[in-house]
């Protein structure tokens, strides 16, 4: 009978195998390389100055208007950097900063856990962002 | 110690009031707790048929979800509607959680361990689990509000069909084994060395599907599945009467399971009883002791957590111990009666929570066309022919089946 | 005159909530009902809208193109594929052939993802409660593939105006292919499961029919056009990308009711898988990016284009100014307008039949209220 072609596909599900599950905090998901998470600015590796040109084009492709970069101009008439704000409560993480960003200085990473418990928590200055990503880990 | 028991069961065979009490205060315990961990136990079967964990978090592998459950519903806030009949409304849930557990009084579950045997055994269970129908009417009614009432009396419109249906299934057992005493039943199953389920399979499966409309179990659960309109006759429940009809469900359940197996598939007696060959299954407990020791190791040794694998090491150590003592023949003799009922009713509950999980919903007239166009003329049917049958054999079928057995 | 109470078998008006487990989304339904019997209903949305179409009108155009995604949340990337498509027809740009066959490729994917929320939400609805869990399992695995593309699961923002902005990752195809040889297996599962079960088919036949003329007449597209019977794939008959390149058969119902659309979906998803293969096995190495500046100041113009969305046919109408803001898009959502049939195909059911009859509409309510 029909049905129970049907309730054979259930048992056969029992086996281990089969479970598709990840519990959570213990077992944390594979992120693909590729994953827009949160942003991070990035310094050089070998001066650990930030790579960042101030520039401003991240600013003017955000469809949100969240990013906020402070420069002054040196002697030579170069831009350095002095402040960005980047608001994560109306960020869609859609990449259009990380792709506009000639330098490969904003960078969106694979951290996900950025939870926080109020909205300023949110708002991440240069600081934040040049630290990258600081997940809480959890224990059972 | 061996005296100090020999003097203790004197002493209750003396009184048989307080011997009664006291099976009942062990069956309503051991009950109570059977009932809750098969809550734990749906919800670990459905989630693994759905490639899901299930419950994990609460104790080791979810053991302690139910506790968890139950303190949760009791600290609940006790609601009750503003134009409801404040007496009923207390009532209904008692009602239907008193009609569950009484029909345990008269199911044997083994030989020698039953609260009481009266002759007109099959009668009283019908009659009693019918009135858990009062605890659901009166439910929906008294909440005051036209939702519950309409899932009530549709539930109960349910509910009363599939009583036929399953009554009328009964009938042929009945016709069978010439009594309506539960232990009779069980006993003549035992003459005639074959379980009912082969001498009436048409009851059997007839039974079954009422038995599953009879609790509002999947695929017959529309009265309470939420994405219905109309929420159930418990809408208005929370706190601790939600639980005692959630209770009362979960122990129809296990009485309509006890009382198919008892019927059908034979009570407390072993797999082809009157077969000697088969005498090495009077080992089944200490198999499945040893083999429940084993698995819980299995289990326990993939945590990756230590607390949780010396937790199950030390579970799988308790069934060793219990499968040693179970090899002790007195206490094997003992048990084998419970043994086997157990699998049994755990065989038939596994089969419900396998339903859930496969089959769709049917929709409320279709579930009442099935019952009363295909169960009930089925039933009927059955009866009729077990009956010209029997008065073929001359009312003796366990001398005339014996023998066209060759047994 | 008597009171009317619910026991009277006059008229009742009974509103099926915006929160309510079946009504995926927050969509508000009045039934008049007579008894059990439902008369006639009336769909009331609004719940989710957004305001999408005016905020386009102040952004750029790649700017919005993350919106675009947010409207049906179940299937991002076809949204995005038409609405991408629609400014490279008003600018005039050609789209270089690698980058149309992996466009196909995660269209299809995205299509087999929708239909498998739609199997699992509506086998939820009628009661089977493993389906679902199935359907999501198969689901992460595309949903995996596309994290691994263009990083994000759900929103994926995943084609740009021109072509691509990423290339293929290394393994796309292996991923590809590895899924489209177990998927198969996995779509006979469900049927085992569901396609000959007969309470399925009780709940399924003969519920909520259309007819054919009704479904042309009210506009309605997709699934549901295919299973009264009419043969209208976009794809086949405005085929847009390489479409026309690559073969693939189009399912069509007979009766128009519940059951039809059922089958004619599992069976779109099988076709979906073909196509996969099919535009695997034609990509080449080459460009991803058409000849599109940084900053697109399309002509002054407007432009229809439409593409068959798992819901059914998705179109966009991109108005341009001249300046780098469109001057007015709109969005022709399909189940919007599926909708409407909602009203025919329930009269005369059982009110249980109605939550059977809007999960086999397959609507996304961000889609309807944008």
């Amino acid at each position: 009978m029909d049905l129970i072609k049907g309730l054979r596909v259930t048992f056969s599900y029992q086996r281990p195998s089969a479970t598709y599950t990840e519990q959570y905090p213990l077992e944390r998901p594979p992120v693909a390389e590729r994953y827009r998470g949160a942003p991070r600015l990035n310094n050089n590796p070998e001066t650990g100055e930030t790579l960042c040109i101030a520039c401003n084009l991240c600013s003017l492709a955000c469809p949100e208007n969240l990013i906020v970069v402070g420069f002054e101009r040196t002697q030579d008439r170069k831009k350095k950097l002095t402040t960005f704000t980047y608001d994560l409560s109306r960020c869609m993480f859609c990449g259009l900063c990380e792709d506009a960003c000639p330098v490969d200085a904003l960078e969106l990473t694979q951290d996900f856990e950025i939870a926080h418990y109020s909205r300023d928590g949110m708002v991440w200055d240069r600081q934040a962002l040049e630290e990258g990503p600081r997940p809480v880990r959890f224990t059972r | 110690m061996y005296s100090m028991a020999q003097a203790t069961l004197d002493f209750l065979n003396a009184n048989p009031i307080l011997l009664a009490l006291v099976k009942i205060l062990i069956v309503f315990a051991v009950l109570s707790g059977i009932v809750a961990y098969l809550v734990y136990m749906e919800r670990k079967v459905l989630a693994f048929m759905q490639a899901r964990l299930g419950p994990m978090r609460v104790g080791p592998w979810g053991l302690l979800q139910p506790v968890a459950d139950g303190i949760k519903l009791l600290l609940k806030e006790d609601i009750i509607p503003g134009g409801a009949d404040k007496f009923v409304f207390l009532l209904a849930p008692a009602i239907s959680v008193a009609a569950a557990f009484t029909v345990f009084a008269v199911i044997p579950f083994a030989g020698n361990f039953f609260i009481s045997d009266i002759n007109i055994g099959l009668l009283f269970i019908l009659g009693v689990s019918s009135l858990g129908i009062y605890g659901i009417i009166l439910g929906g009614w008294s909440s005051n509000s036209h939702y519950p009432l309409l899932g009530a009396l549709r539930s109960s419109a349910q509910l009363v069909s599939y009583e036929v249906a399953a009554g009328m299934a009964l009938v042929g057992v009945l016709l069978i084994s010439n009594s309506l005493s539960m232990v009779e039943i069980v006993q003549v199953q035992q003459k005639m060395g074959v379980w009912n389920v082969f001498l009436q399979p048409v009851a059997f499966l007839i039974y079954l599907i009422a038995a599953v409309a009879e609790t509002n179990r999947n695929p017959f659960d529309l009265p309470e599945a939420e994405s219905e309109l109309t929420a159930g006759f418990h809408t208005e429940y929370s706190g601790f009467r939600f639980a005692l009809y959630f209770l009362a469900e979960y122990t129809n359940m296990v009485v309509v399971s006890c009382i198919a197996v008892t019927l059908f598939l034979g009570g407390w007696l072993r797999p082809f009883p009157n077969v000697h060959a088969l005498d090495f299954l009077r080992f089944a407990p200490v198999a499945a002791s040893l083999g429940a020791a084993a698995f819980i190791l299995w289990l326990g040794l993939k945590s990756p957590v230590t607390a949780e694998r010396y937790f199950f090491a030390g579970l799988s150590l308790v069934c060793l111990i219990v499968a040693g003592v179970v090899a002790i023949p007195a206490v094997l003799d003992a048990i084998q009666g419970l043994f086997w009922f157990t699998a049994k009713v755990v065989g038939f509950l596994y089969a419900f929570i396998w339903y859930r999980a496969t089959f769709p919903r049917y929709r409320y007239d279709q579930l009442m066309n099935v019952g009363w166009r295909w169960m009930i003329p089925l039933a009927l049917a059955n009866m009729i022919v077990t009956a010209i049958v029997s008065y073929f054999v001359r009312i003796r079928p366990h001398a005339a089946v014996t023998a066209w057995l060759g047994w | 005159m008597p009171e009317a109470t619910f026991l009277d078998s006059s008229e009742l008006v009974l509103n099926m909530g915006p929160q309510h487990p079946a009504t995926h989304g927050v969509l508000r339904v009045k039934l008049k009902l007579d008894g059990e019997r439902v008369l006639g209903s009336e769909c009331i949305i609004g719940y989710l809208h957004r305001g999408v179409e005016k905020i386009a009108e102040n952004r750029t155009y790649q700017q919005f193109a993350p919106y675009v995604d947010r409207m049906d949340y179940v299937a991002a990337v076809t949204n995005g594929m038409g609405y991408v498509e629609a400014v490279e027809k008003l600018l005039g740009v050609e789209v270089p052939p690698r980058a149309q066959y992996t466009r196909m490729t995660l269209a299809e994917l995205q299509r087999i993802a929708s239909h498998l929320v739609w199997l699992g939400t509506h086998a939820l609805d009628l009661g089977a409660m493993t389906p679902v869990f199935y359907t999501f399992r198969e689901r992460e695995e595309v949903l995996k593939i596309f994290e691994k593309y263009c990083g994000a699961r759900l929103t994926t923002h995943a084609f740009r105006i021109g072509g691509l902005q990423y290339d293929l990752y290394d393994g796309f195809e292996g991923d590809v292919l590895k899924f489209c040889d177990y998927f198969e297996s996995r779509v006979d599962e469900y049927e085992q499961l569901l396609t000959k079960n007969r309470i399925w088919i009780n709940r399924t036949k003969g519920v909520g029919v259309l007819s054919a003329e009704d479904a042309v007449a009210l506009g309605v597209t997709g699934p549901v056009l295919r299973g009264s019977g009419v043969k209208w794939d976009i794809r086949k008959v405005q085929p847009y990308e390489a479409y026309d390149k690559v073969e693939f058969e189009v399912p069509i119902g007979q009766n128009g009711d519940t059951y039809d659309r059922y089958l004619v979906r599992i069976q779109e998803m099988r076709q979906s898988v073909r196509i996969c293969r099919q535009c695997i096995e034609r990509l080449e190495p080459g460009p991803i990016f058409g000849k599109v500046g940084k900053v697109i100041k399309p002509p002054v113009g407007e432009v229809y284009h439409s593409i068959e969305a798992p819901k059914g046919e998705l179109g966009y109408f991109v108005v341009s100014d001249g300046s780098t803001n469109p001057y007015r898009v709109r969005v022709r959502p399909p189940s919007f307008v599926n909708l409407q049939a909602l009203d025919k195909m329930v009269r005369g059911h059982l009110v249980a039949d109605v939550v059977a009859i809007i999960g086999t509409i397959d609507i996304v309510l961000g889609e309807v209220d944008r």
